[in-house]
């Protein structure tokens, strides 16, 4: 097979570029207008619902008079199918226009019980308009708005009474038109025509690679920035539309509202407010209308570059991906890669599905957790997009800068902040370091006695000596937390029974810490003695038996022959372990507590508490990767000075 | 003769020490097997009385029940939802071991015979990720197994997320194994003319028998384990796992030291006779897995 030309391959790059990034371009801009006609038909839902509770309101809330306002107020409006208005007082059913509640159902009449839904929707709305005036501001909706199967929406509103809210309105508009989609034919012109463009171009250039290279972006760049400029405009276009369509329709409202209420003989005074009408789920008024009811230009303008800005960032990363796709296509880096992709093709077969699955629930849960770091989120903004929470390095600058470790007290002592994270740090480092240290003596001490030649029992030893190991470390851990009570433990008694006191070991941090050592240390020997164990007894007996003909003491023996070959297994061993130790979560989380006063938590088990106690999630991701950040350096040290994972 | 009689000696003081020591290590296992048959919630031996005598002293810290009873074992069956619990996590580790081990088996088969770009970095890539704090972890796991995959207190979001997460350890460990196997056997097979997965399946495979079945326990014993993870995705009660149901019983405010004794010990069991089965691998393949001169 011969090379392929840079030509086609710059073509091949231009169509896929060309086609991602207009396309991607395209279904932005088709997500745009059928979102501005969706928020369109719903803020001219919102401005009839609340003409409608302003004529309610001012033909007094309920009786004759609101029937009468309501279907004619109905008559006016054909884009709505219907109208309700429900009085807390008596539950009654003031008005209908609904097709359904005609005949012996005609308003008025008490609410039905299989109407409870209305009601608790009443009772809904009354709460959020209360809570949100204790609290000054605007975090439950006053107005619902939802989409009927028909794919009609439904509204309601609240109908007040000197502030209080005696009743809601209900409107359900005809079901709604499919939103316009914008043409396909731009696109393809956007897509086609540069590569035309292109091809036409090569031929003149030649397989001059750099040149190609210089085409192909002129071309992308020009399809793309043509198309993106198109939909910026269309989308622009579509919003001022938008605004046009609902301060026409708030006129027309305002129209229809004097002319019922000249009909009922009232006066409209104080005058309407349409402009009042386009208001935001929290009833505040959106003010892209003057009093009149005209168009604020100014406000307008504001709202419209902010608005393009986010589309502009998002037409720009979908430039820059189509640009590298185009140069990693053209420029050959796609063809090595499938190139090798096909020549290893078994080897890709073999790895792949442990591959997808580590990216989706390992690498990637990763990332996503780095990426919490830089955000402020907790337990209330989780849902909200990672922009709208980012803050950039403050969690960092938080967690670091705080080196306040320990202050004086009145009387002179020192007062540790525990929640301090250079405290925890160095609570760690000791935590890890005696753990190890406990595990590796212990266990390479049992190891030397039970490989000692011709001891009986061995296995039986050994089997047992296994048995931490093999418990679930979370049964130890809650088995430890109850020998160590002070009233009741077994250890207090043990004290005792040598005429001690009872200690309250969670009460100091340094006895808190004793009831994690030895806890860890328990369930952590035998792995060290099992690793020491099998290292010693693939050492053949051979060489001790020539060290002894050459005269070596027992001590020379253990120096020059056991020891060396104890260190292959014990390197990755004591490695593997300062990296369990050091994340173990179970023992510290369920034996100390972090008791007392948090002085006993180690980095892992803070951080699992700043996310599920305080519930300061970017806090906590900020914290747990300065974790990772400590356990990757220790690797990198560890790695350099052993050498232990150079045989990959 | 003399030198006998001192070795001899000698063992007996080592057995002294030993017998001791394994005594003191496995005096948890006493206090709770104790707890457990004593019928009582208490997580006391013995009731102390006023004023104690020494031999009050001494029998509060002896692991012997005062009175023998198996009702902590039948009322936590009975009724607790114990056994509920205990078959999820069953059917969950079960189920991990099988999708942990192949995943891991395929993937440090090829880290082993093959060379192929993206090999140092894949294996470099399994090793940071034990890395990772679990609690950094958490939140991102939450939201893709809950709200995106719609996983949330389903056995089959754990299996994945535990089967996963198990694959680095085991791949490092069957990788360490494959690279003992001499590679004349395969060149031997494809003289023959086996194809790569003929090869794969009845040459590597059988041979590894002794890593295999490491992982497999290291796979099982961390899913039957598990605790955090567990109690984050499992919302519902009836989709507990043995271990947040054994945190159930002495977390809080609840003091059933009892249930939670009995309950250790059902747990327990199947683990530890695992472990005991297969520690006769547990050196060979822990060493083959880190052990390369």
């Amino acid at each position: 097979m011969g090379r392929p030309s840079h030509r086609l391959r710059f073509a091949v790059g231009l169509a896929l570029a060309g086609g991602l990034g207009v396309g991607v371009a395209h279904l932005l801009l088709k997500n745009e207008v059928q979102q501005a006609s969706v928020a369109r038909e719903e803020r001219k839902g919102v401005v009839a619902l609340q003409a409608l509770a302003d004529l309610v309101e001012r033909a007094g809330r309920r009786g004759e008079g609101i029937r009468r306002a309501v279907s004619a107020w109905q008559g006016a409006n054909p884009s709505v199918r219907l109208a309700r208005v429900v009085a807390f007082e008596g539950i009654s059913l003031e008005a209908s226009t609904a097709p359904e509640d005609q005949g012996d159902k005609a308003a008025p009449r008490r609410l039905s019980r299989d109407e409870k839904s209305l009601y608790d929707l009443g009772q809904r709305l009354r709460t959020a308009v209360t809570t949100n005036r204790e609290e000054g501001g605007a975090r439950k909706e006053e107005i619902e708005i939802s989409t009927t199967h028909a794919g009609a929406l439904a509204l309601a509103a609240p109908v007040t009474e000197d502030g209080a809210v005696v009743g809601i309105v209900t409107v359900e508009t005809q079901p709604l038109a499919a939103p316009a989609r914008p043409s396909l034919l731009y696109a393809i012109l956007a897509w086609a025509g540069p590569l035309v463009l292109f091809v036409l171009l090569a031929l003149l250039v030649g397989e001059r690679r750099a040149w190609l290279a210089a085409v192909a972006v002129s071309c992308l760049a020009l399809g793309f920035g043509a198309y993106a400029a198109h939909s910026l405009a269309r989308v622009e276009q579509e919003r001022i539309r938008s605004h046009e369509a609902v301060a026409e329709f708030a006129l027309a409202q305002a129209g229809t509202v004097r002319a019922v209420l000249s009909d009922l003989g009232l006066a409209a005074t104080p005058p309407l407010v349409p402009s009042a009408w386009d208001a935001d789920a929290f009833r505040r008024p959106r003010g892209f209308l003057t009093e009149s009811g005209k168009l604020d230009e100014a406000r307008l303008r504001t709202n419209a570059d902010a608005a393009s800005g986010q589309a502009l960032r998002a037409l720009i990363l979908a430039g820059v991906v189509a640009l590298g796709l185009l140069l990693a296509i053209g420029l050959g880096g796609v063809h090595r890669v499938a190139a090798a992709l096909v020549a290893n093709r078994q080897a890709y077969y073999y790895v792949v599905p442990a591959m997808i699955g580590m990216i989706v629930l390992v690498f990637f849960p990763f990332i996503y957790g780095i990426t919490l770091s830089f955000t402020d989120s907790n337990l209330y903004s989780v849902n909200q997009p990672i922009t709208e929470t980012w803050i950039g390095l403050r969690n960092y600058g938080d967690i670091l800068g705080d080196v306040g470790i320990a202050q004086r007290a009145a009387d002179g002592s020192l007062v540790f902040n525990y929640l301090n994270f250079y405290w925890t740090l160095l609570y760690t480092v000791v935590w890890t370091v005696t753990n190890v240290t406990a595990g590796v003596t212990v266990g390479l001490l049992l190891a030397l006695i039970l490989n000692t030649k011709g001891l009986a029992g061995k296995p039986i030893y050994r089997v047992l000596l296994i048995m931490p190991w093999a418990m679930p470390n979370y049964i130890t851990a809650l088995i430890w937390k109850g020998m160590f009570h002070r009233q009741y433990g077994v250890v207090n008694h043990v004290i005792r029974l040598f005429g001690g006191q009872g200690v309250s070991w969670f009460e100091k941090p340094f006895t808190s810490f004793l009831t994690a050592l030895a806890t860890n240390g328990w369930l952590s020997f035998p792995f060290m003695m099992v690793v020491s164990l099998g290292a010693l007894q693939s050492i053949p007996g051979e060489i001790y038996e020539a060290a002894r003909v050459d005269g070596a003491s027992r001590w020379q023996q253990f120096r020059a022959i056991t020891l060396p070959s104890l260190k292959p297994a014990l390197v990755p061993a004591v490695i593997l372990s300062v990296i369990w130790t050091f994340n173990m979560f179970n023992i510290p989380y369920l034996v100390t507590q972090g008791e007392p006063g948090s002085s006993t938590e180690i980095l892992v088990t803070q951080s699992y508490k700043f996310a599920f106690e305080r519930y300061r999630y970017g806090y906590a991701a900020a914290y747990s990767t300065i974790i990772f950040g400590i356990l990757l350096v220790y690797g990198a040290i560890q790695n350099r000075v052993s050498k232990a994972t150079e045989a990959i | 003769m003399s030198r006998k009689r001192t070795e001899e000696t000698h063992h007996g003081l080592l057995h002294l020490f030993l017998v001791l020591f394994t005594f003191l290590t496995l005096y948890p296992v006493f206090w709770v097997f104790t707890i457990a048959f004593s019928g009582k919630q208490s997580l006391a031996l013995a009731d102390l009385p006023e004023n104690p005598s020494a031999w009050d002293l001494v029998r509060a810290v002896i692991p012997w029940p005062e009175r023998w009873s198996l009702s902590n074992f039948t009322s936590v069956f009975a009724d607790q939802p114990f056994l509920q619990w205990m078959a999820n996590s069953a059917i969950i580790a079960i189920a991990t071991t099988i999708l942990g081990v192949f995943l891991a088996m395929t993937a440090a088969y090829a880290f082993s015979r093959f060379r192929f770009p993206g090999q140092k970095t894949g294996m470099m890539s399994f090793l940071v990720s034990q890395m990772f704090p679990g609690t950094l972890m958490l939140i991102p796991l939450y939201i893709i197994v809950v709200q995106w995959l719609g996983l949330g207190s389903t056995r089959a979001g754990l299996i994945l997320v535990y089967g996963t997460t198990s694959i680095p350890f085991s791949v490092w460990m069957l990788k360490g194994y494959f690279d003992t196997i001499p590679k004349e056997l395969e060149e031997a097979a494809v003289i023959e003319g086996a194809s790569a997965s003929r090869i794969f399946w009845s040459i590597i495979i059988p041979l590894a028998r002794p890593a295999l079945a490491i992982t497999a326990l290291f796979s099982f014993m961390t899913a039957w384990n598990e605790f955090i993870l567990a109690a984050t995705l499992m919302d519902k009660e009836d989709m507990y796992t043995a271990p947040v149901g054994l945190k159930f019983f002495v977390g809080g405010f609840s003091q059933q030291w009892g249930y939670f004794a009995a309950g250790s010990i059902l747990v327990s069991i199947p683990v530890v006779a695992l472990f005991l089965y297969l520690q006769k691998y547990l050196v060979s393949g822990l060493t083959a897995g880190s052990v390369k001169g």
